[in-house]
């Protein structure tokens, strides 16, 4: 099996990826806060408030272009939880290519080696159920500090940081 | 059967990986319960969570079907913890879908606005 195949093999991943990669080209070149390119936030078009993610994506611009600090005020709770996410989602797309599900389908790890791919395995990260918990209900406390009209709530406001 | 270490296909009744040697006996065992510091599940028991998709979906796209895929995820960890594999499979199963949902709801959103988009753009043209 060529590695051509071996890609064919796993559709969906290659096609996350590919939109994946898409989308980061996309959001390298347009600034979400100046361009319509982007959707607005469905919650904040709803309901006029800022949710957990409210900034994110201006956040992921400004670092894919080096500023840290404009990044940290657009939304620092993305700018901590990316490691995470960029680690996670590393971890799950290797593993995912040597996943051997169907022996019917003849071996995928086989094809892997013929290919010439190497063999590449990341832990993926198994967190204690409690941090999970600890984690949810971080990012809603966070959705709802940000949206407190007082100092130093509203510093969490994206963008605020920068105008103070 | 194939080893999870290094691929190799084995027969069924296997015991070691007939190229690598390793065990390939499903552990059972339940994975000691620990609250502090991360801890990697044993071999065998791996059952995914989708934490990442759950908060990428809540901080990226939709809050109200993010929270109930990592409501999930947390449960499968719960329940691997404890050594309920087979709750954790179904909490995994949930947790994949209120991902799909989010994932679903967003792709119909980004749909919706660029259809908007493009009404706006070829209405403006017609006028001028």
């Amino acid at each position: 099996m060529s590695g051509r195949d071996y890609f064919r093999e796993h559709r969906l991943l290659t096609a996350g990826l590919v939109a994946a990669a898409a989308g980061v080209l996309i959001l390298a070149v347009f600034d979400p806060a100046t361009s319509g390119v982007f959707p607005p936030c469905p919650v904040r078009y709803l309901t006029g408030w800022y949710c957990p993610g409210c900034g994110s994506l201006r956040a992921f611009h400004q670092l894919l272009h080096g500023n840290l600090r404009a990044a940290w005020a657009m939304n620092p709770l993305t700018v901590v939880l990316l490691p995470f996410l960029a680690y996670g989602l590393a971890a799950h797309v290797l593993n995912q290519l040597h996943i051997t599900k169907s022996p019917g389908a003849g071996s995928r790890a086989t094809g892997l080696r013929a290919s010439g791919l190497r063999r590449i395995r990341l832990p993926e990260l198994f967190l204690p159920a409690m941090w999970i918990r600890a984690l949810g209900a971080a990012i809603i406390l966070f959705g709802i500090v940000r949206n407190i009209p007082l100092h130093p709530f509203n510093l969490l406001a994206p963008g605020a940081m920068l105008r103070f | 059967m194939f080893c999870p270490q290094c691929g190799a296909n084995n027969a069924d009744t296997a015991a070691v990986c007939s190229q690598c040697g390793r065990s390939l006996q499903v552990a059972v065992a339940p994975i000691p319960l620990q609250t502090t510091g991360v801890v990697l599940p044993p071999p065998g028991t791996v059952v995914p969570n989708y934490l990442v998709f759950a908060i990428l979906a809540t901080v990226f796209c939709c809050l109200p079907t993010g929270i109930p895929a990592i409501v999930y995820a947390a449960q499968v960890n719960n329940k691997l913890q404890v050594g309920n594999i087979a709750g954790a499979q179904a909490d995994s199963r949930n947790a994949k879908m209120w991902c799909w949902i989010s994932f679903g709801l967003g792709l119909a959103m980004l749909v919706g606005y660029g259809g908007l988009v493009m009404l706006g753009i070829l209405s403006g043209a017609m006028h001028h």
